[in-house]
């Protein structure tokens, strides 16, 4: 071959594109991951926004969705490769059929750290309400049967000892439509996520119960990978090293400041707290409120999520035949 | 008279059939086991996972444990009183409201356009409205199938009305027949065709519309059932309640046709 001006582009441009080509595959991989908007998946946004994925080799980008359920749909079709989320009856379904595994903890609902609120109406239906005990034999609004309030209200049932089928669930799809029937006092009490619940509790709508977490603690959130990317588990572990980086951050620093359910605002948490407000359009000051308790490993409560799971198949929301064993990946999962 | 004059002379053979369709039952039944053939082999075969498509046979499987449980009968029951209220009362306001609409000049003017504005509000938006002003009963739920059948029933009975021939009228009113009469005895004889054809949509809409109307507060109800099973992931469950809804839609469809025979028979 003759070497001239032109073959010499040619032949540099091939070169260039395959050195290109090798970098993507050994070098930084493309990672999908589904969130929702909520100061709770904070602990990606750090992870995100501060670097730690791009130290790992991974390219990740973020896919926002108003709601869990359809995030582990997004994984189990695998327009996502990771989901990052609270469990469902959805997410146990899709597990148990081999769509998705998961591989990490996210938030857990714990004792001081608010986050499901159980509300009464300040309507004159709601007057008899004094605790969250006294639910049984009333109506209650949650967004979906099968969803998180509804498994939390079974945990209350549990403690106290009384039969779920007492308390007359309305399922009312949105959280909105939660709110506007517990204004309303169309329900006598709602159970909703704190972010919901607070605006009412302020405007004197609703009056607050007492916290889910408080009375009775359960593993919330899950890191949960698609079929393919189960297929790579380097590809899982570089992510979760980067993911557990971020949670480390989110608790040692954000909530080790937290006092009286405010995080203080110092150089060291301004960062964070900077990431997790860019990422969810949300003030500083209105994330500091109430922040989601997170575990500094990533670490997953595989005896609650057995309970849950158990729970959902008691209710007929899950599929039964399968147990923790199908849907948990022991490679990865590190407990508490 | 030439052989060729002889030839145009013999009888025509009869060519103005029109294009009579004389329906061929066996065609919508072997078109029907076809398609459900070629979805079990899908499954069978494995070509598409379950999870994503459920065979037939998962299917029926879960419409018989829900019919042996007795849930299945419960969730019926619960519609069908939602979408035949619902039916019923949206029917009566849209047969009154079109009527008007046809026979005076100023309900029509009045009419199209209050129609025209509400008419393309998805129901679905107001539900957080309907709560507060009906509840999360019974009340709010037949409101939404209310409201979507009332529209199209109209809109059917007005232009029904509107398209009457001018003459029928004329004659009738020559004759000295009173106004009452008029309109019993020729709009709305004339106007049942559209009135009829517009029951079927608005039937079909019903249909729809239990989904949404079972969105708020409804434990009971093939709607809720299906939200549930969606909600959930359980897609045979999910088909299991789309498939009693499309024999709904149906026996629905039948019992209209019944109506069509009857009433129309003058035609």
């Amino acid at each position: 071959m003759r070497f001239t001006r032109r073959t010499f582009g040619l032949s540099a441009g091939a070169t260039l594109v395959t050195m290109h080509r090798a970098a993507l595959a050994q070098g930084t991989a493309k990672v999908r991951v589904g969130v929702l908007r909520l100061a709770s998946s904070g602990n990606v946004f750090i992870a995100q926004d501060h670097g730690y994925f791009r130290d790992a080799g991974l390219d990740v980008e973020l896919k926002f969705f108003d709601a869990a359920q359809p995030i582990a749909v997004a994984t189990a079709s695998g327009d996502v490769d990771v989901g990052v989320t609270a469990f469902t009856g959805g997410l146990f379904n899709l597990a148990g059929k081999g769509a998705v595994s998961i591989v990490a903890g996210q938030s857990r609902d714990v004792a001081g750290f608010p986050l499901m609120a159980y509300l009464a109406t300040a309507q004159p239906s709601g007057a008899s309400l004094k605790s969250m005990r006294d639910i049984e034999g009333k109506s209650v609004g949650i967004t979906q049967v099968g969803s998180s309030f509804h498994y939390s209200a079974g945990l209350i049932a549990e403690k106290y000892k009384f039969a779920l089928s007492d308390v007359k669930f309305v399922p009312l799809q949105s959280m909105s439509n939660v709110a506007s029937a517990l204004k309303g006092g169309r329900v006598e009490a709602a159970i909703l996520p704190a972010t919901a619940a607070q605006p009412l509790i302020d405007s004197g709508d609703a009056r607050l119960l007492g916290w889910g977490g408080d009375e009775a603690p359960w593993q919330l959130g899950a890191v949960f990978v698609s079929q393919k990317m189960k297929a790579n588990p380097d590809l899982i572990e570089r992510f979760l090293t980067a993911y557990r980086r971020g949670c480390k951050d989110y608790h040692d620093i954000l909530l080790a400041s937290v006092k009286d359910g405010v995080a203080a605002l110092t150089p060291e948490t301004q960062p964070l707290l900077d990431a997790i407000a860019h990422n969810t359009n949300q003030p500083v000051d209105k994330i500091r409120v109430g922040l989601a308790f997170i575990d500094p490993n990533g670490a997953l409560d595989v005896q609650g999520v057995a309970h849950q799971l158990a729970w959902f198949q008691e209710h007929g929301f899950v599929d039964k035949g399968f147990g923790l064993d199908k849907i948990v990946d022991p490679r990865f999962v590190k407990v508490p | 008279m030439s052989e060729a004059d002889v030839a145009r002379l013999a009888p025509v053979r009869f060519r103005g059939r029109g294009f009579v369709l004389r329906p061929r039952w066996y065609g919508s039944l072997a078109a029907f086991v076809i398609i459900v053939a070629l979805w079990q082999a899908a499954g069978s075969y494995g070509w598409v996972s379950p999870l994503f498509l459920p065979s037939p046979l998962a299917i029926v499987r879960a419409l018989v444990a829900l019919t042996l449980s007795g849930e299945l009968v419960g969730h019926i029951a619960a519609s069908a009183m939602r979408i035949g209220v619902g039916w019923v009362l949206g029917t009566a306001a849209g047969l009154a409201v079109g009527l008007a609409m046809g026979l005076w000049g100023l309900a029509r003017s009045i009419g199209i356009s209050v129609v025209s504005a509400l008419f393309p509000i998805p129901k679905i938006a107001l539900l957080p409205l309907l709560i507060l002003w009906l509840g999360i009963g019974e009340p709010s739920k037949i409101a939404t199938i209310a409201l979507g059948v009332f529209f199209p029933t109209t809109i059917a009975t007005y232009s029904g009305v509107d398209s009457v021939p001018r003459t029928l009228i004329r004659m009738a009113q020559s004759f000295d027949l009173p106004f009452a009469g008029i309109v019993r005895k020729i709009v709305i004889p004339a106007a049942l065709p559209s009135i009829l054809s517009g029951f079927r949509i608005s039937a079909s809409i019903a249909l729809l519309l239990v989904v949404s109307a079972e969105m708020i507060g409804a434990d009971r109800g093939i709607g809720a059932f299906v939200l549930q099973a969606g909600n959930l992931m359980q897609t045979d469950q999910l088909l299991a309640g789309v498939v009693v809804l499309s024999i709904f839609g149906l026996i629905v469809a039948r019992l209209i046709g019944v109506l069509e025979a009857r009433l129309l028979a003058w035609r």
